[in-house]
């Protein structure tokens, strides 16, 4: 119970000592810090599917997971800076629309580049494709 | 920042949906169901992006990602073969220790990413102290500065007009950089997906590769380009 409610109040940015009620007010009122959180979780999530799957496609689609978890934490600070009154806080939102750009042009080419291969060896596994292995 | 009220409960609603099919994408079989769960998490991801007042970008995000390149992802997974992973006779992870060592990784890179996140967002507390309750009336102090739109119902957000003016104030150079990677990516893209035949009736193929598969494919010598 105590390990629980430290990793709660690990989760909530609280501190350890934190009570119920200061959790349930974080809770209420989620600020920068959760948003951090979100997009802190989505990244992981999209490294594991890099890390874990066979199929290109998968691996391709956790990426662009990735990349989306970055977007989030752009826009978070974004919409922090334009609220304390930072010096240019659209700089984020402008960091995001390259980010899209790069991303839809990444997965142009890659899905180009998984036609290609499976036209020539026949499958998506990446264990498989090892032709620059020695 | 500080979201309050049905904000807040919308925030939540979207942050586990996000991480929910962010889940299932690395987790699901079927390929065309990770595409699917990958939509519905960056559908989410766009909505709390509408929550953190960036309007125009939720709006590109569902208009690029959803409606460009996730159909794109459908297309290839179309193309490319992947009934044997469907019917659960192959394995979609790789093997075990692969998985295990991968795991272990990422937890200590939850662990790390979280702990920074923590002593990092604390210190910029410290520096932009102020309560809950005062923050939520600066918030609605502010969208009650925003103009009214023309129905009377709700108001005009500036999103778009200060990314439009910042982006081509600030940002014009790289702008016209990412149109010439955009047009670099249509022209690779097209060039890796030709199959040979396509590239023979180009006469873009090495004449040794040709000869050798017009001995597989006498068909390939009919679209050689008479160039004498």
């Amino acid at each position: 119970m105590i390990m629980l409610n430290f990793v709660l109040a690990f989760l909530f940015q609280e501190g350890a000592r934190s009570s119920a009620e200061l959790m349930r007010e974080s809770a209420a009122h989620p600020d920068l810090s959760k948003f951090l959180v979100i997009g802190a979780l989505l990244f992981i999530i999209g490294v594991a599917g890099v890390l874990t799957r066979r199929n290109i496609i998968v691996i391709f689609m956790s990426i662009e997971l990735i990349l989306n978890a970055a977007n989030l934490n752009f826009i978070a600070f974004s919409r922090y800076l334009s609220t304390t009154g930072g010096a240019n806080a659209v700089a984020g939102q402008i960091f995001t629309v390259f980010v899209i750009v790069v991303a839809a042009a990444e997965a142009a080419i890659g899905l180009g580049i998984v036609i290609a291969l499976y036209r020539n060896k026949e499958t998506i596994w990446v264990d498989e494709i090892d032709l620059l292995k020695w | 920042m500080t979201l309050s009220g049905y904000e807040a409960l919308f925030f939540w609603i979207f942050a586990l949906a996000a991480i929910f099919a962010g889940l299932l994408t690395v987790m699901a079989r079927n390929a065309v169901h990770s595409a699917l769960f990958l939509i519905s998490s960056l559908v989410s991801v766009a909505a709390l992006f509408v929550l953190a007042r960036a309007e125009f970008i939720a709006g590109v995000q569902i208009l690029v990602y959803v409606g460009g390149v996730m159909v794109l992802f459908l297309f290839v997974i179309m193309l490319v073969n992947v009934g044997a992973e469907e019917r659960g006779k192959d394995e979609i992870f790789n093997n075990q220790r692969q998985v295990a060592a991968s795991l272990i990784f990422c937890l200590l890179l939850v662990g790390g990413v979280l702990y920074s996140v923590n002593k990092g967002y604390r210190g910029l507390q410290e520096q932009h102290k102020i309560a809950p309750e005062a923050a939520a009336a600066q918030e609605a102090n502010r969208d009650q500065s925003l103009p009214r739109s023309a129905t009377l119902t709700s108001r005009r957000t500036r999103d778009s007009e200060g990314l439009a003016a910042s982006l081509y104030r600030y940002a014009s150079l790289p702008f016209e950089i990412a149109s010439l990677l955009l047009l670099v990516a249509i022209i690779g893209s097209v060039m890796l997906a030709r199959t040979l035949r396509q590239e023979a009736s180009a006469d873009d193929v090495d004449p040794e590769v040709l000869k050798e598969e017009m001995i597989r494919d006498p068909e390939l010598a009919k679209l050689e380009p008479q160039s004498e």
